[in-house]
């Protein structure tokens, strides 16, 4: 417990740090000015989404390898988590175009590929709700975990070809080559901020899923000895059957 | 600063939505914990 | 036995039980029809958008409708519990797969055969010379969705709703697919053909991406 508080307390004061970072000690950019800041942690949430889908996509495989149950635990975290984060990108991406380019979307390659992304992961959330034995859910999930994950590069690849066939105004205005010292300083340290926070989101999700997975074993074993799980009675039945 | 409100709403999207589901995270664990220990008592009885 | 032969008889099993009645087929290709034409409701194509538009239209009817006639192919087995007749059977899970990829390739071919032509007419396109090289095309993209569509078929085929889940997973995933087939189909119908080989490479190597990967994991689609 002291354990968790503490990392947590630290990870509270990265964050506070990054942001100040980006806030104040980065520069001014030179064409969009202040709004550019959001790029500190739109490219952060980004990079915590594929490396919370590379989790899953290596949990996915290790679940059909071993077939313990807490590979899938950690799967669904990670595409839980990783579409959070996507969320907050392709939130925060508009947010970021509108002022810029005055407009609130574009089918670029980059926003358009993880558009299709978060459309892929959901689809396995919704899967996944939707199977209800619990090793099948587990194990076609993990194949449409890893058969997804594939995707991804392909997904990016195919929007890039496409999009340098029909250019269209890169909303990216500042990151990649020609970046200023002290701005790739600050993005460092923003990667590296939300990555904990992803983490620490991830770790709390993994362990709420054993959780449940525990009280769903618990309850099995109720209801095979003949108790009804409500309130601790035996059913009639069974005494009957005593006698 | 110049388009202030477009970044301050970005980072408070950014945060609340991590915040709000750590939140709900931690909730779902108190409340599966409390599962868990009413499930093993019950099991005791029998 | 192979798995070779072991696919081929359930291909055979596959195609014998579709012909006996066609109304797969037949849906399938009046499904993609009436897509066609909703298009032209939508879009009043003149000659020069027909070349632009058409050929992204045309794949997207063969997507919704490949997404739809995809689905019975696990979902009749669980209806009268087939599968488990298969399963035991002394052939390796992916001879059952691979029989049904070939079976819905095949499905989905013919739909396509009667489909370009009209297709071709009602948007007057003109298919001279650039057959060969159009079919291609359509081989290596129904490779693609026939492959990944079969695999979630067996997927979805345990979840409720599965009509609508199959294409919920199947459609994202396919979109670099639907990109590299509709640019290859636009470039052919352009004013000079032209096949461009990034694209067929990129097709090519997206069935065997999601070949590969159904080959390593089917036993773990089709396990009770």
């Amino acid at each position: 417990m002291k354990a968790r508080f503490a990392i947590t307390a630290l990870v509270a004061l990265l964050i506070f740090c990054a942001g100040y970072a980006a806030l104040f000690i980065a520069p001014d950019e030179a064409t969009m000015h202040a709004i550019q800041r959001i790029f500190y942690f739109h490219v952060a949430s980004w990079n915590a989404m594929f490396c919370a889908f590379f989790v899953a996509f290596c949990a996915s495989v290790a679940y059909l390898v071993t077939g313990k149950r807490k590979w899938d635990a950690l799967g669904v975290s990670g595409v839980e988590v990783g579409v959070m984060c996507c969320t907050i990108g392709l939130i925060t991406g508009p947010l970021w175009a509108r002022p810029v380019w005055g407009i609130w979307w574009t089918w670029d390659a980059k926003l358009t590929s993880t558009f299709i992304l978060w459309l892929l992961f959901i689809a396995y959330l919704l899967l996944r709700g939707l199977v209800e034995d619990p090793e099948k859910k587990a194990s076609l999930s993990a194949v449409f975990a890893i058969f997804a994950s594939l995707d991804i590069p392909l997904v990016y690849l195919a929007n890039r070809l496409w999009r340098t066939q029909h250019p269209q105004p890169v909303i990216a205005g500042g990151e990649g080559s020609g970046l200023d010292p002290t701005m790739s300083k600050v993005l460092l340290l923003c990667l590296f901020a939300v990555l904990c926070v992803m983490i620490l989101v991830l770790v709390d999700r993994y362990r709420l899923e054993l959780l449940r997975n525990e009280a769903a074993e618990l309850r099995y074993e109720i209801e095979s000895r003949g108790l009804d799980a409500s309130n601790g009675q035996e059913t009639p039945a069974l005494q009957k059957g005593a006698q | 600063m110049k388009n202030f409100e477009f970044l301050f709403t970005a980072w408070m999207v950014v945060w609340a939505v991590f915040f709000v589901y750590e939140i709900s995270v931690a909730r779902r664990i108190a409340q599966t914990r409390e599962e868990i220990e009413r499930l093993k008592q019950q099991l005791q009885q029998r | 036995m192979t798995t070779a032969k072991a696919a081929a008889i359930i291909l055979a099993k596959e195609l014998r039980l579709e012909f006996r009645t066609r109304e797969l087929l037949t849906a399938t290709v009046i499904f993609a029809l009436v897509v066609v034409v909703l298009f032209s409701f939508a879009f009043d194509p003149t000659a020069a958008e027909s070349r632009r538009y058409g050929p992204g239209l045309l794949w997207i009817a063969f997507l919704f409708a490949g997404s739809l006639m995809l689905n019975p192919s696990f979902a009749r087995e669980q209806n009268n519990e087939t599968l488990d007749a298969l399963r035991m059977a002394p052939i390796s899970g992916f001879a059952i797969l691979l029989g049904k990829i070939l079976a819905n390739f095949i499905f989905m071919s013919l739909a396509e055969l009667v489909l370009l032509p009209v297709f071709a007419v009602l948007y007057n396109l003109s298919l001279t010379g650039i057959v060969s090289r159009l079919i291609l095309v359509l081989v290596l993209g129904t490779l693609g969705l026939t492959v990944t569509g079969t695999v979630f078929s067996a997927i979805s085929a345990h979840a409720r709703m599965r009509e609508l889940l199959l294409p919920l997973l199947l459609l994202p995933l396919l979109t670099p697919l639907l990109i590299a087939a509709v640019e290859s189909t636009t470039s052919l119908f352009a004013e000079q053909p032209a096949l461009d080989r990034t694209w067929l490479a990129f097709l090519a190597g997206f069935d065997i991406v999601f070949l590969t990967a159904s080959w390593l994991l089917c036993d773990h689609l089709l396990e009770e």
